[in-house]
């Protein structure tokens, strides 16, 4: 498959059809083809061949999502910036990128020192959808992470990774066309968006996108009603959100439900599939590094699911993707046995970007069928059953050292919860006053007497898993990419006081 | 309970869970209007509204709140 070449012509089989409905309005993929060719011209006017990836200014507006097709049809890669981001981290990315050029829909550019193209404020020219010869190895996107020693991390995603991801997607046996309409939830900065733009653009189907200054979750209820949207890529802290209200939530039209991004709960899945009485669910895994996801694992409705501590199994391996879970020497470990989980194939990134110390730690060579294979070490615990499908443990730095006892942070987490039914909670690790690890957990609730929660828990787990200090919280605050901020909860917890006896 | 009452109860709050009262309790203000006030702090100030007044919205209901005013009737509404 030729994936410039197949996006080329949906946009011209289905010019008359809406490709996006943003903040009210519906823009055909006329005026997708417009905005892109204006944007092409500009980028051939003002960057030189070997400028290989352009900066994009992110904005609600089709201007952005024309840019990001302006540059592939030029051969050239995005790399998402966030102007709510602070200053100094969008510098880094900047600079770690070598940026020249910097695609803005806004009226005030907030980087006048670079070459600015103004996608708001560019003339007609004729309409170019051809796009130009790239090799596979070139980058489609670069998207920063947060490393771990504060500088963010590169990840380019090469026209090979990301065509791999589209065929192993359609492998999957979606039944999509130009009626359905698309959830776009996600900042561009965090990959899952790229799925749920690409796909429906391929299709010729529409894509919703939610306006910055929404209440996330009240508008993506009123897209599912009103607009009756047909595919919706969600990750699962919004169905957290939405929980007390199901009982108004009706959704036939709804075709697909997917969930990415954190560990997937079996109960609320159940609640939420009542919700959507047509629907597939479909839980799936896979870091930035493996180009969107690429494990899946179809929920069943009306018989018993595959979980782990009440957390849906991932599954298995999309098509080209190869998994293997190994011990902390990379050796590869039988079903049955808990060990990271490594990703291999066609949508593995080349590598962190210009990163040679990280990129040393976080890949390896091994032999997977007989062949040997480059690996990514994702930091994921998993285990794998007789038939194949994974489950979900934790992460590796979750797994933590309690006076010398292994112990899983989502496994003291699967107790509370099981005792408060449907309150969520987190547990984290903090360092007390000598610095030893000890085990906090916030509650995501009005405070209330926690004697018979610690009763439980110390039916369920041995001491050294109960959790030191308990912390009440009125809802838990989500980072960037709408997902639980665990660090910000880590800094409740004092290491003076313990209430555990 | 008087329109007042039921104003000065929600600007009480406002100001627990923002924790500022650097807005003014006119008809026309929105969320946009207020610092701090993102989905967040929204999801707390309904729920918390809901406990004080002994009363459960529909999400609706929570979705055509364009403003303070929107509020206060629906309010008012809930708890005749």
């Amino acid at each position: 498959m030729d994936l410039f070449l197949s996006l080329q012509n949906a946009i011209i089989k289905y010019t008359d059809k809406n490709a996006f409905f943003i903040n009210g309005v519906f823009y055909k993929y006329y005026e997708l083809a417009r905005v892109i060719s204006k944007i092409r011209k500009s980028i051939q006017d003002n960057t030189i061949d070997t400028d290989k990836y352009i900066g994009l200014i992110l904005n609600d507006d089709l201007e952005t999502y024309a840019a990001i097709i302006a540059i592939w049809f030029e051969g050239k890669a995005y790399v998402p910036i966030n102007p709510e981001t602070p200053r100094d981290r969008n510098e880094n990315i900047i600079k770690q990128a070598v940026l020249k050029t910097i695609i803005d829909s806004s009226d005030n550019s907030l980087f006048p020192e670079y070459i600015l193209i103004s996608s708001n404020n560019l003339p007609d020219t004729s309409i170019d959808l051809e796009p130009k010869y790239t090799s596979e190895e070139e980058s489609v996107y670069l998207l920063f992470t947060s490393g771990t020693t504060g500088q963010p991390k590169g990840v380019p995603i090469t026209r090979e990774n990301i065509t791999g991801f589209v065929t192993a997607f359609w492998e999957m046996g979606f039944n999509i066309d130009e009626n359905d309409r698309f959830l776009q939830m996600f900042d561009l900065t965090f990959d899952l968006s790229v799925m749920s733009y690409l796909i429906p653009l391929l299709k010729g189907a529409c894509i919703y996108t939610i306006p910055k200054n929404k209440i996330k979750f009240g508008y993506i209820f009123e897209l599912l009603d009103e607009q009756r949207l047909t595919f919706a890529l969600m990750v699962p802290s919004m169905l957290q959100y939405l929980r007390p209200y199901f009982d108004e939530m009706d959704f036939p039209d709804m075709k697909y439900s997917m969930f990415c991004g954190e560990a997937l709960a079996l109960d609320i899945t159940e609640e939420w599939a009542n919700c959507l009485p047509n629907a597939k669910i479909y839980n799936v895994y896979g870091p930035t590094e493996d180009t969107i996801f690429c494990t899946h694992y179809a929920f069943e409705r009306m018989t018993s699911n595959k979980s782990h501590n009440g957390v849906l199994s991932i599954g298995k391996a999309m098509k080209g993707t190869s998994t293997i879970i190994v011990d902390d020497q990379n050796q590869v470990l039988p079903s049955g046995s808990v060990g990271e989980l490594c990703l291999g194939g066609v949508q593995l990134t080349p590598g962190y970007w210009k990163n040679e110390v990280i990129n040393k730690k976080a890949f390896f060579y091994t032999k997977y069928n007989g062949i040997k294979e480059r690996f990514y070490k994702t930091g994921d615990l998993c285990e794998r059953d007789k038939e194949g499908d994974m489950m979900y443990i934790g992460r590796v730095d979750f797994q933590t050292q309690i006076q010398g006892f292994r112990v899983e942070l989502s496994e003291v987490e699967f107790h509370a919860k099981t005792f408060l039914e449907k309150i969520n909670v987190v547990a984290v690790t903090f360092a007390d006053a000598i610095g030893n690890t000890e085990i906090g957990l916030v509650i995501e609730s009005n405070e209330f007497g926690n004697a018979s929660l610690y009763d439980y828990m110390k039916i369920k787990m041995p001491s050294y898993m109960i959790p030191n200090q308990i912390k009440f919280i009125n809802k838990f605050s989500l980072n960037a990419n709408g997902k639980i901020d665990r660090n910000k909860l880590k800094l409740l917890f004092k290491a003076t006081e313990n209430d555990r006896n | 309970m008087e329109k007042n009452e039921i104003v000065e109860k929600l600007r009480n709050i406002f100001i627990s869970i923002l924790e500022h009262d650097n807005f003014e309790m006119k008809n026309e203000l929105s969320a946009n209007d207020v610092e701090g006030w993102d989905s967040l702090t929204h999801m707390i100030i309904i729920t918390t509204i809901e406990k004080q007044f002994g009363v459960k919205f529909k999400l609706r209901e929570i979705n055509k709140l364009g403003n303070l005013g929107n509020l206060i009737e629906l309010v008012s509404l809930k708890i005749e």
